[in-house]
């Protein structure tokens, strides 16, 4: 009997045990820090050391920031930045589940501007008005700073921007035998297209002749499934003066008269792409501008770095830069604006640390540093003049390698950002279907965005 | 004329139920060690399960700051009413039903082959498990590679033939056909080791006397041998079924779902509704809902192969 008893107070005390750690763990689990804890949000404990969790895109600006900012950052300040690079789809899930579990493993974090408005809006992102100065406003390209803001709040530092940009071949545009040739099938001089009609004119042109020694394609751009395909149709809706939605994101807009027009360049353009194209990401448009397979492309700017990289590229110092073209002469265009920020989390126990390097990641000396060291284009309308920039040479070449810098200015004046509102991510994933039923011509532009609208809506009121 | 019962002895009852009771008091410190098993059982099945069902009675978007509001059948409501859950209904069950029918047939021929020894066997066979070791993402991004239109291999050698290249994964004709391709090519080791393990726990003398007596090879499979692998075959296409459902990874690195909804699957269509949009109310009802198909599916399938004592 008293051995009985013995074995229940053993058996007893083990469950206990076993409960207590659990219940510690579980409760250590949902705010648990990977940061060494230290004090006071951002003031390191004597003797101690403040250690920032950062994740960032694994683009050339995140590991910029990864391989030489954060380093030197803690040479100059003791504290330390472990930066996770993680891929874009990712860091929105990613965020996400951390926010709902109010984790503060992370502490900064590398966002896709149409973020800003679903987690600033949440209230799950730290402010940062007070990290950017009334110097740092007039220095910023104003649109910068408007998509980093939501409902009167900076809640992101800009890191790089990278609107839309027409890129075409200055060797095959100033080969005079492919003049010859151009003008006596069109009638017309062969220079960068400044309409939308004389570009879908030289994309069929070019397209499926051989140009030295190549078969060369009209045109790439991303057209893939997600966001890839919505992304380039945007520069082409917003220069044809469409809108996805009403004035308060209450209604879906896209079937106008602009809105169909825009749709079928789009559509029209497609055919004029490399075999495949339909699942181009922006990797198969920079293999493809590499290996010198297409004329011309509809690419972000910063994208124009990996042309010019002689241990990957066909084509070093071959491409040049314009405006996206407009629909008549003498009009604008409005392309479609790329920018990532650098927010810092509700969650964060370091945020006044955390702050602090995103912003010292965006100074002036540090926009353009990240700038030449291949990680996206400034945000800072000075660094456009700084002559690190502006005199630096493709090694080995004569070809400057920032020529497209004047071109980002002129963009970033007619830029336009994707819908900015919280369901903008659920937006692009319920347009992009029927936009690739358009571009695959199972649907017409007409039907395509019908069929659009209704989805949209739909899911407006779920 | 009828028949009486013998009297049950008055005490035998209560006395049973005691003696019972005190059985069960004699045991239940033993028991006292599964509890930890049984608390992490709770805690990683049982709760998630629980939880996800109560969530898809709410509308309850992730980044909405007024929180989880209950709505009842909401989200079934409109699942059940959208056209485009029923059109990744049938995408997922062409799906499994080709994928899993392909691979049994040539996972089961395979194993046929191998069944008797012959020179270089033991290679092949490591050979042939190859894909089924590699992670799925790895195979998604092996194939995307090997099938694109202008670099990849496949069309190099299609081209080398004659032939026009074909864009595998960005025609809406070719793209499900060319994701059931791949799954096949990595599964079909799966079904072959099963079948090739059973084939071999088959009594020889059993197939000897089929011989002895006459019987064609035909015969002899179909007489003898498939009867005695119906519960390998039931396991087998039941796991792979089940598998086979949640097809997410491989979808990610090849065709997004795409072109257009070609490939759009229950589990990518979930992915979509919870992890970009957070609507996790709706993805749980989501979930919910594939998994009674996959239930009924499965239970389906395994009375159809299973005799009813075998079920009991």
């Amino acid at each position: 009997m008293q051995m009985r008893a013995k074995v229940i107070r053993a058996a007893l005390a083990m469950v206990a045990a076993l409960v207590m750690l659990t219940v510690a763990a579980c409760g250590g689990g949902s705010n648990n820090s990977k940061s060494t804890s230290s004090g006071p949000s951002g003031t390191p404990a004597k003797g101690g050391k403040v250690t920032l969790n950062a994740i960032f895109l694994p683009a050339t600006w995140g590991t910029v920031v990864k391989d030489t900012l954060a380093p030197e950052y803690e040479r100059e300040t003791g504290v330390k930045v472990n930066v996770q690079l993680i891929a874009r789809d990712a860091i929105h899930d990613k965020m996400a589940t951390l926010f709902a579990a109010k984790d503060s493993s992370f502490d900064i974090f590398n966002l896709d501007y149409n973020w800003i408005p679903e987690f600033g809006g949440a209230g799950q992102l730290v402010p940062m008005d007070d990290m950017v100065s009334a110097a740092d406003r007039q220095d910023f390209f104003p649109l910068t700073l408007k998509v980093a803001t939501w409902q009167g709040k900076l809640y992101g530092i800009p890191q790089t921007i990278h609107p839309a940009l027409l890129w075409y071949r200055k060797d095959l545009y100033g080969d005079p035998k492919i003049q010859t040739q151009f003008q006596a099938e069109t009638g017309q001089k062969l220079e960068a297209p400044k309409t939308m009609a004389e570009w879908l004119q030289q994309a069929k042109f070019f397209n499926g002749k051989t140009f030295h020694g190549k078969k060369t394609y009209g045109w790439a751009a991303q057209a893939a499934k997600g966001f890839g395909n919505v992304h380039t149709w945007l520069s082409f809706l917003y220069t044809y003066g469409g809108h996805p939605f009403n004035g308060d994101f209450t209604k879906s807009t896209l079937s106008s008269p602009q809105g169909e027009q825009a749709t079928a360049q789009w559509a029209e353009m497609m055919k004029y792409m490399p075999p495949g194209a339909n699942g181009f990401t922006y990797d198969n448009v920079t293999t493809a501008a590499q290996q010198g397979t297409i004329a011309t492309a509809l690419q972000w700017s910063w994208g124009a770095f990996a042309v010019d990289d002689k241990k990957s590229s066909k084509t070093v110092g071959d491409w040049e830069y314009t405006q996206v073209p407009a629909v008549t002469a003498g009009q604008v265009s409005h392309p479609h604006l790329a920018e990532w920020v650098i927010a810092v989390s509700k969650y964060s126990k370091h945020a006044v640390e955390a702050k602090k390097f995103a912003a010292w990641l965006e100074t002036k000396k540090n926009d353009v540093v990240q700038a030449s060291l291949g990680g996206g284009d400034p945000v800072r309308q000075s660094s456009y003049s700084n002559v690190k920039l502006t005199k630096d040479k493709v090694p080995g070449t004569n070809v400057l390698r920032f020529r497209r810098l004047p071109q980002v200015i002129v963009a970033m004046k007619n830029a336009m950002p994707r819908p900015f509102f919280a369901g903008e991510e659920r937006w692009e994933t319920t347009v992009t279907t029927p936009l690739q039923a358009v571009s695959l011509g199972k649907e017409s532009p007409a039907q395509g965005l019908t069929q659009s609208d209704k989805a949209v809506d739909a899911s407006l009121q779920r | 004329m009828a028949v009486s019962t013998p009297p049950r002895p008055a005490a035998a009852g209560p006395t049973r139920f005691l003696k019972r009771r005190a059985g069960r008091r004699r045991q239940w410190p033993f028991l006292l060690p599964m509890l930890p098993g049984l608390l992490f059982l709770g805690a990683m099945a049982v709760y998630p399960t629980v939880y996800s069902l109560v969530i898809s009675f709410f509308r309850w978007n992730l980044n909405n700051p007024l929180g989880k509001q209950y709505g009842g059948f909401h989200n079934y409501d409109i699942l059940l009413k959208d056209p485009a859950f029923w059109h990744s209904v049938g995408v997922t069950l062409r799906y499994v039903v080709a994928s899993v029918v392909l691979e049994l047939g040539l996972g089961l021929g395979l194993a046929l082959l191998f069944f008797r020894s012959f020179p270089g066997d033991k290679l092949l066979r490591a050979l042939l498990i190859l894909p089924m070791v590699v992670a799925p993402v790895v195979v998604g991004l092996l194939w995307r590679y090997m099938l694109s239109v202008q670099f990849g291999v496949v069309n190099w050698l299609i081209g080398a033939l004659g032939f026009g290249r074909v864009d595998f994964l960005g025609s809406p004709s070719w793209a499900l056909p060319t994701l059931i391709l791949i799954d096949v090519w990595q599964w079909t080791p799966f079904m072959f080791l099963i079948m090739l393990a059973a084939l071999q726990g088959i009594p020889e003398d059993i197939l000897e006397a089929a011989r002895v007596d006459g019987a064609k090879p035909a015969r002899i499979f179909f007489d003898h041998m498939l009867p005695l692998l119906r519960y390998p075959i039931a396991v087998a296409v039941a796991l792979r079924l089940i598998d086979a459902f949640r097809v997410y990874d491989l979808i990610f690195m090849t065709t997004r779902g795409g072109p257009i909804d070609k490939t759009e699957t229950l589990s990518w269509q979930i992915y979509d509704a919870g992890f970009k949009s957070f609507d996790i109310g709706y993805a749980a009802a989501f979930s919910w809902l594939m998994l009674i198909l996959v239930v009924v599916l499965t239970t389906v399938f395994l009375r159809l192969m299973l005799r009813r004592e075998d079920l009991a």
